[in-house]
């Protein structure tokens, strides 16, 4: 069974889309394709895996409360390409936004249902995933505190001979217990869809979320864009003015 | 302010530009939106893309009724009037706030009127369901008190609805 992942964030780079994927993949079999959708010139290669694959599995940001432009001018490439070869797969989405609520990706997940009626596909549902740049930040931290756990070692072995530096164990430990407490509906959901992947059946519909209180992730979200709106210079032109139009 | 956003083609200019104070044209030939949220926290309410686009979400901000005429895709906004869209996001803030029990971002330019989406082309029952409660969801996003969603057979019907 071959299964094709398509990386469908406008970014080019860090995106929470391709972190989904990768724990996605954790839990299917087979064969596993991952491509990344960018620009149209993407098409042809990514048609091309279509062929022989019996799953696809797209992770797809919300913009707006639907899916970007940029997928949605693909999928009507997909479309009159399966129609006219006569490709039938079976369709999961991952759909993740900034907001808490998995939710709110409703609209998304039925544009999908809508796409695959038209495109002669079976729906096989999806997750959709609330708090996906805070999500996406965890992987960041987690990979962060590997690199400190093998600092912490490296100094140990050169200061005491010491191979298992047990105090950077443990706060390793803690700080991984951490980011995956938040991530477990993340883990759950996508384990459970990897699940209907390898049956080949309909998923349903699924929703979650960062495992944080809504009033603190809101202090968190405004945190993080103020630092970044202060290291950009957003906050210094007129950040929340009312900007009127040059025309 | 009236704001008319439409994916029809140039012979229907001159009727859709005569019934609004500025009309955008959705014709396909923008570039998407990517995500670098720049226009939150670079140049707020500017898009760093260089084209007809760059200040498009300083327009739709001052609207006080949106009409958007679109052709069906999925029960969703064509591609091209999904990729103005998805450019405009700089109405809001970074800040978040609550808005109809969920969390949304605050808004750069204070409460709007009307968000108003004219559908035509091809298009079932489940997807007419899809599109009323996309509208819903975007003028609670954007700020908007009310949404309406009109679905029409032929250019004389929409005209009429303009």
């Amino acid at each position: 069974m071959k299964t094709v992942y398509i990386n469908c964030s406008p970014k080019k780079k860090f995106c929470a889309s391709s972190y989904f994927l990768f724990l996605q993949r954790l839990f299917a079999g087979g064969e596993k394709v991952t491509e990344k959708l960018h620009t149209p010139a993407d098409y042809p290669r990514i048609l091309d895996q279509l062929h022989d694959a019996q799953t696809v599995v797209f992770g797809v940001p919300l913009y707006v409360d639907g899916i970007p432009s940029s997928v949605l001018r693909f999928m009507e490439a997909m479309e009159s390409f399966c129609k006219e070869n006569e490709i039938h797969l079976n369709v999961y989405c991952i759909a993740n936004n900034g907001f808490i609520e998995g939710k709110q990706n409703e609209p998304l997940m039925q544009s999908f249902e809508h796409f695959c009626s038209r495109a002669g596909l079976t729906w096989g549902g999806g997750v959709g995933i609330g708090g996906g740049v805070m999500l996406n930040v965890t992987r960041i931290l987690f990979i962060v505190n590997i690199g400190l756990l093998l600092l912490n070692t490296v100094l140990s072995i050169a200061r005491t001979g010491d191979f298992f530096p047990q105090d950077a164990w443990i706060s390793f430990g803690e700080s991984a217990a951490f980011l995956v407490f938040f991530n477990l509906g993340v883990l759950f959901y996508l384990g459970r869809m990897g699940h209907f992947i390898r049956k080949g059946t309909f998923s349903g519909k699924k929703y979650t979320r960062i495992m944080v209180p809504s009033f603190l992730f809101i202090i968190f979200a405004d945190i993080f864009f103020i630092i970044i709106s202060l290291f950009q210079g957003g906050l210094f032109r007129g950040w929340l003015a009312r900007k009127q139009s040059a025309e | 302010m009236k704001v008319i956003l439409y994916d029809l083609d140039h012979s229907y200019a001159a009727v859709v530009e005569s019934k609004c104070d500025h009309a955008i044209v959705a014709d396909g030939k923008y570039a998407p939106c990517q995500g670098c949220f720049g226009c939150w926290t670079k140049h707020p309410a500017e898009c760093f893309m260089k084209d007809k686009l760059q200040q498009v979400c300083r327009i739709i901000g001052q609207a006080d009724e949106l009409v958007i005429i679109t052709k069906n895709l999925y029960g969703g906004y064509s591609a091209a009037v999904k990729n103005i869209l998805d450019r405009s996001i700089g109405t809001s803030t970074p800040f978040s706030t609550y808005r109809g029990r969920q969390m949304h971002h605050t808004l750069r330019y204070g409460k709007h009127d009307l968000w108003k989406v004219i559908v035509y082309g091809e298009i079932t029952e489940a997807e007419k369901a899809s599109f009323r409660y996309l509208a819903e969801r975007n003028a609670i996003n954007d700020g908007f008190e009310r949404s309406d969603t009109v679905f029409v057979q032929n250019f004389e019907e929409l005209e009429g609805l303009l």
